[in-house]
This record gives C-alpha cells, sequence and structure tokens, in this order.
C-alpha cells in the first residue's frame, strides 16, 4: 500500500493511534532517543540519529523474566513475567535500524523462540523513515547489504519530500496503522512517485565512508584467527564496552538474581544487556578464562560479526550505522579495522 | 506461544553424599521434580540448576537416563551458585531448567570397545554414559575405565568405582604416591600409555582438566587412535543455555547448544579458544 501524508497531519495520525503505546525519537540533552511519545503534537521526525536503536524496545537494558519467592507454607513459587499485551508502533526507524531486527530476529528464533523478545516483537509496527541524507559521518550502510531506504524489517517506510511524507507499506501491520486514519492520507500523484524514486537515488549517492570487497573479509578473517595483527589493532581499546552497548545487532546478556527479601526469600531473576568486551564475560568461575586479553574480545566482536554470523546465517551482523565508530573513545573504527584485516600480508 | 525455556521447574534434594572434601570439595545431589514427569535426556547432556535468590550454573548430568528415579549431579564447590548448593541440606528445592547440548552418539558405538578415560570431577559426565553403555551391554563389546585424580581423597564415587571393577576392568590413578595405595601412581595419560588399550574397534571419551585432556589425546594418538575414535566435552560459562546470550562460543559454535560432546576430529576444526 502506497499513501501520501501531509507533514502538518502526521500528529492528527498519531492521535488516531490511541490504542497503541507510540515511540518516537525524543531529545534528551544534546542526544536523541526514544521515548513513549506522550503528547501527539510534539512528535518530530526532523532528526539524525537516536543514540540507542529500537532494539531497545524490543530487547530492553534490563528485563524481569520471573519472580521467584517463598510463601508462608515454605513453599517455593516461581512467576513468569511476560511483557504486557498492548501493541507498539516506532516512530522514525531509520532503515538500518530496522534490518538489524532481522539479524536479531535470527538469534531470538531458531530452536529455541525467545517469549520475551518475540511478545514484543511480533506486537510492535515499526515505521521507517528514508535516510535523505545520511544521519551519521559514519554511515556505511551500502558495504554490508543495507541501503538509506531499505525496507527490511519495517512495516512502513516514510520517505520526507518536503511537505509531505511518502509512506510505502508493505505488511498486514503496516496497513492497519495506515487505514487507521483513511481521511488523512491521500494516493501519491505521478509527480510524488516520481520525487520519491529522485530522493532515493540521491540518498545512497550522499554515504561518503564505505568498505571495499566486503565480500571478501569473511574468508581472509577465518586465516587470521592466531594472527598478530589482533593485538595491534586493540592495543587502544580501554575496554569500555560502548562499541557493543550501542550496537543495534549486538544481543549478548547475562541473568542474574535480585533479591529483595533474603528470609523468606524474594526477588527477581533478570536479565540485562552484557558485553564480549568485559573481561568476566567468559571468565570461568575457576579463573581460566578462554578470551583473557583485549586481543581475543576484540577479535571475538570483529569475528562475530564478519565471520561467524555469516557462517551461520549467511549476514553481516553489522548494519552499518556508524554508532561504535563515532562512539569510541579511543577511535577504533571498524570500517578501518575491516579493510586493515582485508588487505592483511598481501 | 512456545514454551518459555527460561522458567525453571522446582525439584526436591533427595540425597547429597559427600564425595571429596578438603579446600576443593565434592558433593553430588540427587534430585526429583516437584510436579513434572516428563525430564528425558540423553547421556552428555546438561542441565542450568537454579538457586533461587543466587542465580544459575550448567551442570552436567551425572546419571544415566536409564535410571528414571532422579537426576544425579556431581558438583565442585567453585563459584556463588556451586557454593550455595554446597551449604543446601537434602528436601530443599532448586530450579532446574533443560536438558541442554548435543549427547554422547552412544548408538554409533554400538558393537565397539569404548575406553572412559577421566580425571577428577571430569568422571561425572562419564558417570552418565558409562552406565548407559553398561546398563546396555550386549550392545558394546569391552568396557574401560580409566581414571585418576591428584590424591585418593579427591577420587570420586569411591564405593561405587569398587562396585564397578566387579563388572569391568578399573585401572585407578594417583598423581603423587601414599602409603596405602596400590594401583598406579603417576598422571592420568601416563596410565593411559600404560594400560596400553588397543584402538582396533575402539572409541576413546575423556573428560577432566583442559591439561590433562590435551596429554590424553597425545597417548592415544600415540596408541594409533585417530581423531574421529576420540570423544571429549568442552565447558565454558553460560548463562542461557540455548546459545543467545553470546559467551560460551567456540567460533560459530555455542557450546550450550552445540557442544559439549566433541569428537576430536571436530574440536580441532574450531578455533583455538577455550
Amino acid at each position: 500500500m502506497e499513501k501520501v501524508l501531509l507533514k502538518k497531519a502526521l500528529p492528527q495520525w498519531v492521535k488516531k493511534l490511541e490504542s497503541y503505546t507510540i515511540y518516537s525519537p525524543q531529545e534528551e540533552g544534546d542526544f536523541w532517543n526514544y521515548e513513549v511519545i506522550k503528547n501527539a503534537e510534539i512528535i518530530d521526525l526532523d532528526y539524525l540519529n537516536t543514540v540507542l536503536s529500537p532494539k531497545k524496545i524490543i530487547f530492553p537494558q534490563r528485563e524481569v523474566l520471573f519472580e521467584f519467592s517463598t510463601s508462608n507454607e515454605d513453599e517455593l513459587k516461581v512467576k513468569e513475567i511476560l511483557p504486557e499485551e498492548r501493541p507498539a508502533v516506532i516512530f522514525g526507524v531509520r532503515p538500518c535500524d530496522g534490518k538489524a531486527l532481522t539479524l536479531t530476529d535470527k538469534v531470538f528464533g531458531g530452536d529455541f523462540k525467545d517469549p520475551y523478545y518475540w511478545k514484543r516483537r511480533n506486537s510492535t509496527t515499526l515505521v521507517g523513515l528514508t535516510c535523505n541524507t545520511p544521519p551519521s559521518s559514519n554511515c556505511f550502510c551500502l558495504s554490508v547489504d543495507g541501503s538509506p531506504h531499505s525496507k527490511e524489517g519495517l512495516d512502513i517506510l516514510m520517505t520526507d519530500l518536503g511537505d509531505k511524507y511518502y509512506a510505502e507499506s508493505f505488511t498486514k501491520k503496516g496497513d492497519e496503522l495506515l487505514n487507521s486514519a483513511k481521511a488523512l492520507f491521500k494516493s501519491p500523484t505521478a509527480k510524488d512517485k516520481k520525487d520519491l524514486e529522485k530522493i532515493k537515488a540521491e540518498s545512497k549517492k550522499k554515504i561518503k565512508r564505505q568498505i571495499k570487497a566486503t565480500e571478501k573479509i569473511p574468508a581472509k578473517l577465518k586465516d587470521m584467527f592466531a594472527s598478530p595483527f589482533w593485538d595491534d589493532e586493540s592495543l587502544s581499546c580501554i575496554r569500555c564496552g560502548i562499541c557493543t552497548y550501542l550496537c543495534p545487532t549486538c544481543h549478548c546478556f547475562d541473568m542474574n538474581d535480585e533479591v529483595t527479601s533474603s528470609s523468606p526469600i524474594k526477588g527477581e531473576r533478570v536479565r540485562t544487556w552484557d558485553n564480549c568486551q568485559f573481561p568476566d564475560f567468559t571468565m570461568h568461575s575457576s579463573g581460566h578464562n578462554p578470551r583473557p586479553d583485549k586481543a581475543s574480545r576484540l577479535r571475538q566482536r570483529i569475528l562475530h560479526k564478519f565471520q561467524y554470523f555469516v557462517e551461520l546465517y549467511k549476514n553481516y551482523q553489522c548494519i552499518g550505522c556508524g554508532r561504535c565508530i563515532s562512539k569510541c573513545p579511543v577511535g577504533i573504527d571498524i570500517i578501518e579495522v575491516l579493510e586493515k584485516a582485508r588487505d592483511y600480508g598481501s | 506461544m512456545d514454551h518459555n525455556t527460561y522458567i525453571p521447574k522446582l525439584a526436591k534434594i533427595i540425597e547429597i553424599k559427600e564425595e571429596v572434601g578438603g579446600a576443593r570439595p565434592i558433593k553430588t545431589f540427587r534430585t526429583q521434580f516437584l510436579n513434572v514427569n516428563d525430564f528425558s535426556f540423553r547421556s552428555g547432556q546438561c542441565a542450568m540448576l537454579s538457586v533461587f535468590g543466587r542465580g544459575e550454573s550448567m551442570i552436567s548430568i551425572s546419571s544415566s537416563p536409564l535410571m528414571k528415579d532422579y537426576l544425579q549431579f556431581s558438583i565442585l564447590k567453585m563459584g556463588r551458585v556451586t557454593s550455595s548448593l554446597h551449604e543446601m541440606q537434602v528436601g530443599d528445592v532448586i530450579g532446574i531448567r533443560g536438558p541442554y547440548g548435543n549427547s554422547f552418539p552412544v548408538e554409533d558405538w554400538k558393537g565397539k570397545n569404548i575406553i572412559f578415560i577421566g580425571g577428577g570431577i571430569g568422571l561425572a559426565p562419564i558417570w552418565s554414559v558409562l552406565n548407559t553403555a553398561l546398563g546396555k551391554k550386549g550392545d558394546y563389546r569391552d568396557l574401560m575405565l580409566i581414571y585418576g585424580a591428584r590424591t585418593s581423597k579427591d577420587l570420586v564415587f569411591k564405593e561405587e568405582l569398587e562396585e564397578l571393577k566387579k563388572k569391568m576392568p578399573v585401572h585407578l590413578s594417583i598423581d603423587v604416591e601414599e602409603p596405602e595405595w596400590k594401583e598406579f601412581v603417576g598422571f592420568v595419560p601416563q596410565n593411559v600409555t600404560d594400560k596400553n588399550p588397543s584402538p582396533k574397534n575402539a572409541i576413546a571419551v575423556t573428560c577432566g582438566p583442559p591439561i590433562m585432556i590435551k596429554f590424553v589425546i597425545k597417548a592415544l594418538e600415540e596408541l594409533g587412535f585417530k581423531d574421529e575414535q576420540i570423544y571429549t566435552t568442552v565447558e565454558n560459562k553460560m548463562k542461557c543455555g540455548i546459545g543467545k546470550c553470546g559467551r560460551c562460543n567456540i567460533g560459530f559454535h555455542y557450546v550450550c547448544k552445540d557442544g559439549p560432546v566433541y569428537s576430536w576430529a571436530e574440536l580441532k576444526k574450531l578455533p583455538q579458544e577455550y
């Protein structure tokens, strides 16, 4: 389904979606981040990109999996805590961040479907926004099979045509959203379609950074496991973990018990994001650590994204958003690391 | 919605046996589910044990699947959760989820000789598959156990090993001499060389400390065992048990899901990161 919506009518559309929880990018000091929108009038899609991707809504940084308690009869009880049923809409999703969810879908799917992830994923409608101009100077989506107008993972893609949005719906969930405010949407004119194609074509040309010959990298990395390359590349790393913390495709997590009462025992099992750049991520209780240094941990991050994930799922586990490059305090640049690896020893 | 594998099933501890005392104590726990009796597993698989309020730890199941009345775990006191388990009493309730991981391919081993080689707590995963083979003795040819620990006090399943000697050859060892010790003195790999099992129509299964496994494999290779005839188990830190939390991987393999059992031929193909 394809429709156009006048920009000034956007808040009216949001108002119609009262049965949904609405998330949109909101300015918080120096940053933009996804938050629940309290007033439809404040919706503002004139932003670059959020610090954290919408992953944080589908797979929150902290969530309770179940509660445990001992009753008066000394009987232990475990109560499953699943996310609430209420459907949600996320506005202004950058196409790369939408694609990232198709990658986390693979991890949280498979033989053991993760009920917490899928409950949110299935009840959430993603409204994307074409990147007319790159949201970051470190964008490189074109090098990892992405595009500034990719529809992967999105239900709707909106493209800014100046005074209106061109809305393309790809799914039933997307159609439902457009149908919820029929009076606001018009059919696109021939000029609208022409403008859309022009903006999409130009959007690709504006992306400055790229990895050349990405397809050669997985096989090359496979031969570099024992290389001293990783020592050199990880020298400056201060293991802060911001690269994976901000990554829309990273999915590693920890599970711990948070206790509110020790006698009788009462508490929650909590899942939180974890980070492969931290030393204790893989450390055994004996003290043995299969990834004992910065080199092995940087190698894990790069190989997971550009070798292991490709071996498992045929996709790079990277969407080219550039967050890990822009926010790294010591300037480790995944594009440079990959290009150096590709050319290493030749 | 699919079954929620993160929710542990409650089980009561019905028996606790102190195997090893001292600074590195080992206890064997037998557990019975409070409500579930559909828990089925294969030898080599693990279960995630919960001490509510302390957390979870992945432990190999040391009982045989042929034993339906209880699940058995032999646990070395090591970190937060295993230390809490060591403080628990008969009647206390823990959580169990799983089973997770692959298993020893015992069906493929029918008609073969099997040599089990263990060190220390490494006898626990072997114990399950050994008892499975023993319970279906007609399916296999000659069985042999080579097992050692630092001292005679560090050997697990001491009484059971005496019983086992009536059913199959059991070769024990300790690292350094003790006055009453009549069996082999030396490291487990040396005992393997000493007992000289034939590689002909044979499978070797080895579990124990990584350094022991390394030299056992070397000893087996010198005896003529091929990579495909040698099986071992790998352990890594785990949280989810289902290949999602991201820490137990060796290359693209998640040990919790794709392991813990590997042939030496399979393990050799993976990066050396365990």
